[in-house]
């Protein structure tokens, strides 16, 4: 199609206001899909629509016939919701021309939306406010309307007002995409460039980029070579989403699709990455190419030290998938050999795990999270750690740096006492604060990574009836004074168990600490004693008695299967327990971690 | 056809135990004659009529809750239907306080021949709380009037560990029973079962109930005096004469077949080469309609398969001094760990519980699973 009669855009909007719901609305106008009952069709991943998030992103091309009397090929890109997964989002809009910014009528605008869109406006895309949810009882047009202004600072008199549950204002939204968006730029004679803007792995056809061709052009024979690692592939197919792959003659100028080229992982086409071909190379690669960066550190280790080998296999099978995903192999005196992952966030860790759980048969066991650190070692040396176990002793050490970030928290003014109060438990330092709208401020912090990576989030809904949203991004290292604490069992460390904390909170946690274990660590035979330490010095004890008596007294005929279906619980839970010297574990332990930071 | 077990459930009680989670009901009027009726109406119409009978057992509930004239038919449909081997043993359940000397005389005549009562404790405190309507004097007299009617075989059941008991008091309560001279003694630890009132009470904190460790004593104290008045211990909670142990119970724990009759009774056959378990209707007034208008009896049905089987035999072998049979496959290192702490041993090439390991049975078969 000429590039005149193509839009390609994308949906942006705060996790909750309806972004899969308006996606659904606008496939199903445009009859991409019949007679499917399947609700949130971009969302293809089993577990994205568990959670009701889009992990990977998909795109759409829809054929719309516009009040014009023409024809419009419209591609609508879906983006991540989730702050795990900015880089991606931001990938994704470099696909794009054109916006829609949704936000909820009764809602308002959330840090995530002026995230998103703050990012779009980077990227010159033209944004096409949509206000969603309007037949809700406490839905607010106005309001939402003014936020918008305030807060995005985007003139919205013209923002559709929708309800894409009920299906009201989809035309409207077609029709802006067809008038408002601008068509793609770009030269269909120059080389070929186009920019990928994700990937998936078909066991089949191998590593599948998701392109949107930037310049030139690109079909079935074409020898493509990827700017970043100048590698060249055969180009197998291309096509098209409509929703599922349709392969086509080629890609042309403008136009967004998918290449198979067989290539063996998903490190062949990497987010971001520029495509170009023989033999006219393009010389200059697309801007914003940059490697997936870690956030989170956790190690990965199967319950059944069996499983070892099946768990290698299993992580890079799921990394061919998933690029953002890390791992070398580490072993750990208490639970074996396992691996030492890294991820973009803590979404992003548990959908791994429990990808690799229900995909691949494994029962594993996730070390506490932990972020990277940044250590100069006297003498000079300087060396990232992101394991408490190689966490150096006070006297090795010169300087320890932590990564922070800045934050912004948008929040109802009632609540921004609640929300410094939080801040400043977790160690962040106030920088400033704006006033996009008279019942709202947006709060900025500077905050450890380490301290928002937990329960930092949960605690801010909580403690703001829900009101507060949150967005951040990473902003280097600074100085900071961290210790290890070591958690011992019946007098033993174990390593597995061992978290990094500021000086000033290592007592807490570790009192906590010792105090989840309590709770969590079935009794044993013997006595168990749990305790803290700093050093060589105790902070935390307690101990777990140990149990005298486990039998039913009462079996006859009729209750035999219900007390075998009993025992094949405890069996199940006696597998899945890990011994630790003469004490058994069972997998939350090594969570623990998780639910003290208080 | 092999002679089976065949239990009768009767579902009804003066009142409800607070720690109780059987079947049963605090029900009078129409509903228990009507129930009653249709027992016997579902064993004269057994699937298995003719099996010979190698052992007859009537729970509940509380059998004796039922009038002669209710009662009598039930015992004459199971005779007829399943004609009793020669040494078939024909138990029932009573409670001190349902049985007077006509009740029992008529239950011996008809072929009833051991007597199973509920005797739980003798001190008046505990009765009241237990909920029983029973105290001691009628325990007593019950076991002479039961002699009287020409039962030899005579059954207490009795409960440690219950709140605001002592181990004095437990004591003193093994004094009394085996003074009476029973050839059977049942002797539980209380345990507390989800969807009774004792365990709302124990959610709360209202049950004094003994510590985990004066429990433990009360059991090692429990096995110790059954042995000195020569009740050999055969099961975790049962203790009888050399001769006297309870053969409908042991077909239970030895993983055999056993016919379910009334509300809420548990069934398990064999048929077509695989294991079948069904439970009848529980509520009396829905199993009445289910008899009356000739629908399905059964509310839940299901087939074993060897892994169950297996599991079943473990839980239930364990629980016996004979021990598991020796063809049963064991998890080895869960069997390392039990002989390593003592809980178990070889006799006979059959694996039991040591006298501490007892106290761990549950522990014991998870390890082993």
């Amino acid at each position: 199609m000429d590039q005149s009669h193509i839009r390609n855009f994308c949906i942006i909007a705060h996790i909750d206001h309806g972004k899969s719901t308006l996606a659904d609305r606008l496939i199903e106008r445009c009859g991409a899909i019949r007679g499917t009952a399947q609700e949130q069709m971009l969302d293809s991943m089993d577990i994205e629509r568990e959670r009701g998030i889009t992990i990977k992103m998909a795109a759409v091309r829809l054929i719309y016939k516009a009040q014009n009397g023409e024809t419009y090929q419209l591609n609508l890109i879906d983006t991540p919701g989730h702050v795990d997964f900015t880089y991606e989002v931001s990938r994704a809009l470099a696909a794009c021309e054109g916006a829609l910014l949704v936000v909820d009528a009764s809602q308002g605008v959330e840090a995530q939306t002026i995230a998103n869109a703050g990012m779009a406006m980077n990227q010159n895309l033209e944004i096409i406010p949509v206000i969603n949810k309007i037949d809700l009882p406490h839905a607010d047009i106005d309001r939402a309307r003014e936020e918008i202004e305030a807060a995005v600072a985007i003139d919205a008199t013209d923002a559709i007002p929708c309800s894409a549950k009920s299906g009201i204002g989809i035309d409207e939204i077609l029709e802006a995409v067809v008038h408002r968006v601008p068509p793609p730029a770009g030269d269909p004679e120059a080389p070929l460039r186009a920019l990928i803007y994700d990937s998936h792995f078909d066991s089949y056809q191998g590593a599948i980029a998701y392109v949107r061709v930037k310049d030139g052009s690109v079909k079935k024979g074409d020898k493509i070579v990827m700017m970043s690692t100048e590698a060249k592939f055969d180009v197998d197919t291309t096509g098209h989403f409509g929703p599922g792959m349709t392969v086509n003659e080629g890609l042309g100028c403008g136009e967004v699709g998918f290449i198979t080229a067989a290539m063996k992982s998903i490190g062949d086409a990497q987010v971001g990455d520029t495509v170009t071909k023989m033999p006219d190379l393009a010389t200059e690669a697309l801007p914003g190419y940059r490697k997936a960066l870690s956030m989170v550190f956790c190690g990965l280790y199967p319950s059944d030290g069996d499983q070892y080998e099946d768990l290698r296999d299993a992580i890079d099978k799921l990394r061919l998938n998933d690029a953002a995903l890390q791992f070398e192999p580490e072993t750990s005196a208490a639970l074996g050999f396992g691996f030492r992952c890294g991820f973009l966030g803590l979404l992003h860790m548990e959908i791994a795990k429990e990808r690799l759980e229900r995909e691949f048969g494994l029962d594993l066991i996730l070390t506490a999270p932990s972020v990277d650190y940044q250590i100069t070692w006297k003498g000079g040396k300087v060396e990232h750690i992101s394991n408490p176990t190689d966490f150096p002793q006070p006297h090795e050490l010169d300087l320890i740096e932590e990564p922070i970030v800045e934050a912004s928290i948008m929040v109802p003014n009632e609540y921004v006492g609640a929300v410094m109060t939080l801040c400043q438990e977790r160690r962040g330092v106030y920088t400033r604060t704006e006033y996009p709208t008279p019942q709202r401020v947006i709060l900025h912090y500077t905050l450890p990574l380490g301290e928002i990576l937990l329960d930092f989030f949960d605690k801010l809904k909580s403690n703001t009836r829900g009101y507060a949203s949150f967005d951040y991004e990473l902003a280097g290292y600074q100085p900071s004074d961290l210790v290890k604490v070591d958690i011992l069992l019946n007098g033993d460390a174990v390593d597995a168990l061992s978290f990094i904390v500021h000086r000033d909170f290592a007592y807490n946690r570790g009192r906590a600490m010792v105090e989840q274990l309590r709770k969590v660590v079935p009794r044993q035979q013997y006595e168990v004693r749990v305790q803290a330490a700093l050093g060589a010095k105790i902070i935390a004890a307690d101990s777990i008695k140990p149990f005298r008596k486990n039998v039913i007294a009462k079996c006859y005929g009729g209750d035999v299967s219900r007390k075998r279906k009993l025992l094949e619980k405890q069996k199940e839970g006696k597998k899945r327990m890990k011994q630790i010297g003469s004490v058994e574990l069972p997998q939350e332990a090594f969570l623990s971690v998780l639910r003290v930071a208080e | 056809m092999t002679a089976v077990a065949v239990y009768v459930h009767i579902p009804f009680c003066p009142s409800k135990c607070g720690y109780c989670d059987f079947n049963s009901y605090a029900m009078t009027g129409e509903i228990v004659e009507r129930t009653a009726r249709a027992i016997a109406q579902e064993i004269r119409q057994s699937p298995w009529r003719g099996r010979p009978a190698k052992t007859i057992f009537f729970g509940g509930g509380t059998p004796t809750y039922l009038s002669e004239s209710q009662l009598i038919p039930i015992i004459e449909a199971v005779l007829e239907t399943h004609p009793p081997t020669a040494d078939c043993e024909f138990t029932s359940e009573a409670n001190p306080g349902t049985v007077d000397m006509p009740k029992f005389a008529a239950m011996r005549r008809a072929g009833v021949n051991r007597i199973s009562l509920g005797a739980q404790s003798f001190a008046r405190q505990d009765l009241i709380r237990l909920g029983r309507v029973h105290q001691a004097p009628e325990i007593v007299r019950a076991v002479g009037v039961a002699r009287e009617a020409g039962f030899d075989e005579i059954n207490l059941d009795l409960m440690f560990g219950l709140p605001g008991q002592s181990m004095a008091g437990w004591e003193r309560n093994l004094e009394i029973a085996l003074s009476l001279g029973p050839t059977h003694l049942s002797l539980y630890g209380l345990t507390i079962e989800p969807n009774t009132r004792y365990y709302k009470l124990h959610l709360r904190g209202m049950l004094d109930l003994p510590t985990e460790d004066v429990h433990v004593a009360m059991y090692d104290r429990a096995m110790d005096a059954a042995e000195a008045a020569g009740l050999q211990q055969y099961e975790i909670s049962n203790f009888a004469r050399p001769g006297s142990q309870c053969q409908h119970n042991l077909a239970y724990w030895r993983g055999e077949e056993y016919l379910g009759y009334g509300p809420g009774a548990v069934g398990c056959f064999q048929e077509d080469g695989r294991r079948h378990r069904y439970t009848v209707l529980k509520h009396p007034e829905r199993y009445c309609q289910a008899i009356e208008q000739g629908t399905g009896l059964w509310f839940d049905e299901e087939w074993l398969d060897e892994d169950d089987l297996r599991l079943e035999e473990l839980m239930l072998g364990l629980r016996l001094n004979e021990g598991l049979s020796p063809t049963i496959a064991l998890a080895e290192r869960g069997l390392k760990k039990v002989l390593d702490r003592g809980w178990v041993e070889q006799m006979d090439n059959r694996l039991r519980l040591t006298r501490s390991g007892r106290h761990f049975c549950s522990e014991v078969a998870a390890e082993l699973a």
